[in-house]
């Protein structure tokens, strides 16, 4: 667990010397990366000329007019209600297609299974957004351009490699004898995959999702060159829309910034563990 | 392909292995079709795509004739564009060394100091991974207007302590314009290397550490000669994620310096010029599909080639250890 | 299959214009999301007085407007009607055989028009026109006269008056102007803004005619211009991008701003109380010409493939008509090139006035159709040489250097 204390000898600045320096160094490090975040904040209850004057003070955190103009004035809710569904209809379809190859490949001895593994591997290396106009004229051709289906479709094949991946690893670890005895009971594969087998990927399923859940949420790319329509943006595009609709009122910008930013860091205090394992998880295998 | 014996009656018992067998291949292909189809439909064919593309002439989004490699030797060699190609690259190189320190070495020095689990560290480790979760464009904006020259807070706290010297048009100034866009991406990135540093870290067994301890009382040494070896697949990692972020970026510089990488293409890197070659800018009027598919080949292919090669050269090292 | 198809849609076209009580449905493309109220009523005027004839406007966003249109056209499910933007945008459409070319038959309005605006419509490599061209955009010198006022300022008549003014501002504590050079296009606008005067007509004549290039020494003079001008932005301008320059200018920290006519209406929306003033830099003496940098910003196009072109036909006239051209002006506070319009907005007026001498918005006009673009090059070199990293000789020079690459009039 820990390794503190386990110290026989001193080093350079002695135990508790480099202890401190650490922990300085920690202490140092979090306050420039909370800071900015504090400041933005407490921007968002301020006007233009506090903003200006005394960017530091603490703010009326009563005075949520900043608030109300960009959740009245701007398309923001529609933009969050957009991120929502595109989110939610890629993280579900990516899980249900990545488990499917991952139990196959995982559950299976075929001709040609660690080709296919090695095919979603080859997936991780590929930055997609390279083959952005391909998939520009793919999609026109799809006439799926400019609607959410064009965003759902890559966020999919984008996150397929590293679920599998994911599933894959975790679903080989699963013991062989629960499977055997429903089979023995005559169980059909379908019914071992979905009430024997997927219960127990529970864990591998949330951090499948969460790995995938930061970037398609926060993604800015895509949705800039295949979504044109405002009312089907996303919330990170929507944001270009609404700072550039404030351009000259900072207060109503900060607080559409932290507006913008409470849901995904409301979620991450709450799940830190999760989410941290999650967005590691392709790297620490 | 034995189509004919799935209708026979199953109670058959020399039948049923092989009847398992097909309805298990069928069951097999159910499972492997959809996902295999997507990756085929939005990945494998896009970039081969990409690849063809680049060999064309194009006018919109019409594809003409078969060019060859004109709109390589165009990127690469013709004026002004190889000019800015070589410039975008070179940023590029330059954000990947500056981030290979910064970045993944405070990332290391932050895990390690995590590692000693001192009081807080918990609250530091969220702290440290929380700009990680939000959206460039975000943080790029945030920064934005923390860099205006005039109202911005950085400037703004620079004069409070009496360094009005050092305040300045952070993002203007083609001296500082890059570093500052450096320094945004490893705020918003150390969480990451340090959390996977620091995984790294909490795997090495005690028992190591703890003879490795009796031979040295020099902390430094020990770093040196069994953690950091210890730690090297999480170092790999760091290092081939970072080499590919470096080399496709985007958002940030985006957001916050726009697509002509201001001031005068001191910021410009690939990921900039590539969009701009492709889908055009209001001062260009034109968009190139030709030629920003040679880009996108081009930087495909770097990325490929030295990320692989890297790789192995690191995972080599893993195992000499 | 194609072909009896489209013989059934010709079929259904003739009949639509043989008796024009079947109704006709009209889309009609726009990037002006904010006009959508104006354009309604004017739709409804038009269907008023030609019955049978329905219009549907929508609007797009403007920053994906092209990209929006070139793909709808590219796959044909294009509007019947739709706005182009001008000069190599323009080109980008309508050299593509996307739109119906219209003559002063189709279009009389048209006839009343001056070249500069029918230019901004017309494709090079045939001179037919194919759109009708609806609004002009002025560069030049907006400021706020309450400042002026208040330091008993008036509109310079010479260079050295618009420095002594600009120090005045700068003496009483403010900013003279609120220019930022961080964003490009910024750049290219202040260049035409500050410059033109000290340039002068006849560059630009010679310019456009290939018999001279920008290393010309009246083109490096209006960039020295420039630097030494640049002295009055804001400390740290280089770091200013186009939305605080407008904050500066809309919370009266700063008295000027070099830029486009299209700012005033924003301006005035932004701080309904702030009164602004127009000029037109001067140049070096007071009789050198006053001069604006002018382009213009789109036109109405139709569809070459529209199944109603006679309906479409009269619509674009419609859109040339005075009476079209006074609510157009009025109510979207443009300035239309349609003749007899009269301009209920002093200040519009005012830049009217100006256009009067003017010279080309000359990298869009002339250097935007291939790559690189003329304005990408000035925009970088002069964001550069007001940077202090080159000089405008340099600036020039690179400048010159990049549209000869593919401009055999320069390449010598």
């Amino acid at each position: 667990m820990s390794n503190t204390g386990t110290y026989e000898k001193p080093g350079l600045l002695g135990t508790f010397g480099r202890d401190g320096l650490m922990q300085i160094i920690l202490i140092a490090n979090t306050i420039v990366m909370l800071f900015p975040i504090i400041i933005m904040v407490m921007s968002g209850f301020k006007s233009n000329v506090e903003i200006f004057q005394s960017p530091f003070s603490i703010p009326d955190f009563t005075d949520i007019s900043n608030f109300v103009a960009m959740a009245t004035q701007t398309s923001f809710l529609r933009y969050l209600m957009n991120s929502f569904i595109v989110t939610g209809a890629s993280i579900l379809l990516l899980l249900t297609l990545g488990t499917m190859a991952a139990y196959a490949i995982a559950r299976y001895d075929f001709f040609g299974s660690s080709f296919i593994l090695l095919f979603f591997m080859a997936g991780l290396m590929v930055p997609l957004k390279l083959a952005i106009i391909p998939l520009f004229i793919l999609f026109r051709d799809l006439g799926i351009l400019n609607s959410h289906w064009a965003l759902i479709s890559v966020y999919t094949a984008m996150g397929l490699p590293s679920t599998v991946f994911i599933m894959t690893g975790f679903i080989r670890t699963l013991p062989r004898e629960l499977e055997d005895a429903a089979r023995m009971d005559g169980a059909s594969e379908l019914r071992i995959m979905w009430s024997v087998m997927i219960p127990l990927c529970r864990p591998a399923l949330v951090i499948a999702g969460i790995y995938n859940l930061v970037p398609i949420w926060n993604d800015f790319f895509f949705p800039l060159v295949f979504i044109q329509d405002d009312a089907l943006k996303t919330l990170p595009q929507g944001m270009t829309t609404f700072i550039g609709e404030f351009s000259t009122n900072w207060g109503v910008m900060f607080a559409g910034l932290t507006l913008a930013a409470a849901p995904i860091t409301i979620l991450y205090i709450v799940l830190s563990k999760q989410f941290i394992n999650g967005m590691t998880a392709g790297a620490v295998k | 392909m034995d189509a004919p014996d799935t209708t026979e009656a199953p109670t058959q018992k020399s039948r049923l292995p092989r009847l398992r067998m097909s309805g298990r291949g069928m069951w097999i292909t159910f499972l492997l079709v959809p996902p295999l189809a997507v990756m085929a439909l939005f990945v494998i064919y896009p970039i081969v795509s990409a690849l063809a593309y680049a060999f064309y002439d194009w006018q919109g989004l019409r594809r003409g004739e078969f060019v060859g490699f004109a709109n390589f030797s165009k990127v690469l060699f013709d004026e002004p564009f190889a000019t800015t190609t070589w410039n975008a690259f070179k940023n590029n190189v330059f954000v990947f060394f500056a981030l290979m320190i910064i970045q993944n070495g405070l990332g290391f020095i932050l895990a390690y100091a995590l590692w000693r689990d001192l009081p807080g560290a918990r609250f530091h480790r969220i702290a440290v991974f929380l700009p990680v979760v939000l959206s460039t464009v975000i943080i790029g904006y945030v920064w934005k207007l923390f860099f205006h020259p005039i109202f911005g807070a950085v400037n703004q706290l620079l004069r409070s302590v009496g360094l009005d010297v050092f305040a300045g048009p952070w993002l203007g100034d083609p001296d500082t314009a890059l570093n500052a866009l450096i320094f945004v991406n490893a705020w918003a990135w150390v969480g990451f290397p340090t959390l996977v540093f620091l995984a790294g870290l909490q795997r090495i067994p005690s028992e190591i550490l703890d003879a490795a301890r009796m031979e040295t009382d020099s902390e430094l040494l020990l770093i040196r000669k069994i953690i950091w070896p210890l730690i090297a697949p999480s170092a790999t990692v760091c290092f081939i994620l970072l080499f590919i972020g470096s080399f496709n970026w985007f958002e940030l510089p985006y957001i916050m310096v726009g697509l002509d990488g201001s001031p005068f293409g001191t910021t410009d890197v690939l990921g900039l010029y590539f969009y701009r070659t492709a889908f055009g800018n209001q001062s260009a009027g034109i968009q190139d599909f030709g030629m920003g598919s040679a880009l996108a080949v081009l930087m495909f292919l770097f990325i490929a080639v030295v990320a692989t090669v890297w790789t192995i050269y690191l995972r080599r090292r893993e195992i000499e250890v | 299959m194609k072909k009896t198809f489209k013989l059934l849609t010709l079929g259904l076209a003739a009949t639509a214009i043989a008796a024009p009580a079947v109704a006709q449905d009209l889309s009609f493309w726009s990037w002006r999301q904010e006009d959508r109220a104006v354009y309604e009523d004017l739709i409804a005027a038009f269907e008023a007085a030609n019955p049978g004839i329905t219009v549907e406007f929508e609007a797009f966003e403007a920053s994906s407007y092209a990209t929006i249109l070139s793909t709808a056209l590219a796959g044909e499910s294009g509007p019947d009607m739709m706005m182009v933007r001008a000069y190599g945008a323009f080109e980008a459409v309508a050299g593509a055989d996307y739109l119906m070319p219209i003559t002063q038959d189709d279009v009389p309005g048209l006839a009343s028009m001056n070249e500069t605006a029918l230019l901004a419509q017309t494709l090079r490599e045939d001179g037919e026109i194919y759109g009708v061209p609806f609004a002009s955009q002025t560069m030049l010198v907006i400021y706020n006269k309450g400042i002026y006022d208040q330091l008993g300022l008036s509109e310079p008549d010479t260079w050295d008056e618009l420095l002594a003014n600009a120090q005045a501002i700068e003496d009483a504590g403010m900013f003279a102007f609120a220019n930022g050079t961080a964003t490009a296009w910024q750049n290219e606008t202040i260049v035409s803004a500050l410059g033109s005067s000290t340039i002068g007509q006849d560059f630009f004549r010679e310019v456009v005619a290939g018999t001279t290039d920008f290393t010309d020494p009246r083109f490096v003079a209006g960039l020295e211009k420039v630097q030494e001008i640049s002295a009055y932005f804001p400390d740290g301008f280089t770091g200013l991008d186009y939305a605080s320059s407008q904050q500066l200018f809309v919370s009266g920290l700063a008295a000027m701003f070099a830029g486009g006519s299209f700012e005033i209406a924003n301006f005035r929306n932004q701080n309904p109380d702030l009164e602004i003033g127009v000029f037109a830099a001067p140049g070096p003496s007071a009789d050198d010409a006053k001069l604006v940098g002018v382009f213009f910003d789109g036109g109405y196009a139709g569809n070459a493939s529209t199944e109603h072109a006679e309906a479409v036909k009269k619509f674009l006239a419609y859109t040339a008509t005075t009476e079209f051209g006074q609510v157009f002006a009025n109510e979207l506070r443009n300035i239309t090139p349609i003749q007899g319009v009269t301009l209920t907005d002093d200040l519009l007026n005012e830049v009217a006035q100006l256009n009067q001498s003017a010279v080309p918005y000359i990298m869009l006009t002339n250097f935007r159709y291939e790559e690189p673009s003329g304005s990408v090059l000035l925009q970088a070199e002069v964001q550069k040489m007001l940077a202090g990293e080159t000089t405008p000789q340099d600036a020039a020079q690179a400048v010159t250097d990049g549209i000869a690459t593919y401009y055999a009039p320069f390449q010598d």
